[in-house]
């Protein structure tokens, strides 16, 4: 009889065991959904942020041309108007408030390139997992659901249109699972043709007089050995890059070290210590913590979106061990 | 050649598109330098593979042949252009920069908790630090870190709008 037992047992865990395996592979599956539909579809649509008390609405376009360019605009409809445009992998903010320009180079697009890598990640950090159906901007959705296994990273809650994949809304919850910031369209259409005209900045003639800082442009992404590191590097969080580059404003070359577990991200910046000397400072935006600390004669900034003690851990345990960096 | 990249940069016009697609199509060159400036975008995004040998193979054929790769130097070219053009105001930048710093350091807020004169020990609870919502001052470091972020490679473009959003505080609350 005893002998049954075990068996017994594992016919009733096994299923178990298999369902929760299925659900996260089910779950990590439409993640890669949403990045490619994100990447690859055309879609127009309006959307709203919101974070603390206040929401803001943004328009957005995105569409691929047959000749494998990839375009993207994003604007304000609220308060100060502002524009982004993604042209591949060129990412330009119009500021017409301040008359200025932010060109960045983006870095290749990490997925799908890095995705199994990401995706393990994921699934290391996160108890994934698929659970129903909703309703975003008339789109029928799936809500798939992402549940930290430590204080150290937020939760997220994404719904993908239920056929094409596309999210249409993304939360990010704090410790207490309460919204912490939310990205949701309210009207959307997907598919159609696009016109170049409406990826084009509306300031693009306007801005040839506005202070263009496009030094990121060329000085980004030169891979480097900055001779910074952490002692308490938090768990889960692997080193995605390590450059120097130059940040819009600074006339110095600053560090620049991304960490991630596969879906947050945090960024060290360290640069000279500017004068006067900056006092420690925490901040946030949406989901987003930024933490700048003096070290030494060094100003540390890191920017990450996770929670506030994730940011600080690594800003606190940040050492220079030498090198050719400094 | 230059009219292939604008093509691929979506720079060029309906009509315009036509007629290099008309071209590519007619000249095996073009076409060449089409599937070659393709491939070197994917590599360079990490999108292909290379073979195993492939550093190998090029480092052989750079030795026989000197002239293969000669149909990069306009390319290389435009690269230089841009390299010139920005070290050229790169010296706009340091001075906007040095501006920058003077004339909006990074004084502490009111309100926010000083700092302790000395850097604190590793372990330091939060909670002695209160969280003020960003002023907008912090910007530049919110775009140049959404680059990296995965949430990006999810939802497209929308959470740069944490970068560029209101600074202002809204007004009646």
């Amino acid at each position: 009889m005893k002998s049954t037992w075990p068996i017994i047992l594992l016919g009733l865990v096994a299923p178990v065991l298999a369902a929760e395996d299925a659900a996260r592979q089910d779950g990590l599956a439409w993640l890669t959904k949403m990045a490619d539909a994100s990447r690859r579809l055309n879609y127009s649509g309006t959307f709203v942020y919101q974070h603390a008390d206040r929401i803001e609405t943004s328009r957005i376009v995105h569409f691929v041309n047959p000749a494998g360019g990839e375009f993207e605009k994003l604007e304000t409809l609220d308060g100060p108007a502002r524009e982004v445009i993604r042209t591949n992998d060129q990412v330009t903010c119009y500021l017409p408030d301040a008359k200025s320009v932010i060109i960045e180079k983006r870095s290749a697009r990490r997925f799908p390139a890095q995705l199994p890598e990401q995706m393990s990640g994921v699934a290391d950090n996160y108890v994934v997992s698929v659970t129903g159906m909703d309703r975003v901007a008339g789109y029928d959705c799936q809500v798939v659901v992402l549940e930290p296994k430590d204080k150290l990273r937020y939760g997220h809650q994404f719904c993908a249109e239920a056929r094409s994949g596309l999210p249409l809304r993304a939360r990010t919850l704090s410790e207490k699972s309460q919204p912490l910031e939310s990205f949701a369209f309210t009207e959307l259409k997907i598919g159609g043709n696009f016109s170049r005209d409406q990826v084009r900045s509306r300031y693009a003639a306007k801005s040839r007089d506005w202070k263009v800082d496009h030094s990121a442009l060329v000085l980004r992404d030169v891979p480097a050995d900055t001779g910074w590191t952490l002692t308490r590097q938090p768990a889960g969080f692997k080193k995605l890059t390590e450059l120097k580059r130059s940040i819009a404003g600074r006339a110095v070359m600053v560090s620049h070290i991304v960490y991630s577990d596969g879906l947050a991200a945090v960024s060290v910046f360290i640069e000279p210590l500017p004068k006067p000397s900056p006092a420690q400072s925490l901040s946030h935006q949406g989901a987003v913590n930024i933490y700048v600390r003096p070290v030494a004669d060094h100003m540390v900034t890191v920017v990450g979106e996770t929670p506030a003690a994730t940011v600080m851990q690594i800003a606190n345990s940040l050492e220079f061990r030498g090198g050719r960096g400094r | 050649m230059d009219k292939i990249s604008q093509w691929m940069d979506g720079e060029l016009s309906g009509h315009e598109t036509q007629n290099q697609i008309t071209r590519v199509k007619q000249d095996a060159e073009l076409h060449r330098s089409w599937g070659l400036f393709h491939l070197i975008g994917d590599v360079m995004r990490g999108e292909r593979a290379l073979s195993q040998d492939f550093e190998q193979r090029v480092a052989v054929r750079l030795a026989r042949e000197p002239a293969v790769l000669a149909p990069r130097h306009r390319v290389a070219s435009r690269f230089t252009t841009y390299a010139l053009s920005a070290a050229a105001s790169l010296s706009a930048v340091a001075l906007v920069g040095w501006l920058a710093f003077f004339n909006n350091p990074l004084v502490p807020q009111p309100g926010i908790a000083q700092a302790p004169a000395t850097p604190p020990p590793a372990a330091v609870p939060s909670e002695q630090l209160a969280s003020v919502p960003s002023d907008g001052k912090m910007n530049e470091y919110l775009i140049a870190h959404q680059e990296f972020s995965p949430s990006t490679e999810i939802q497209g473009l929308a959470p740069y709008i944490r970068g560029v959003s209101s600074t202002r505080q809204v007004e009646g609350r």
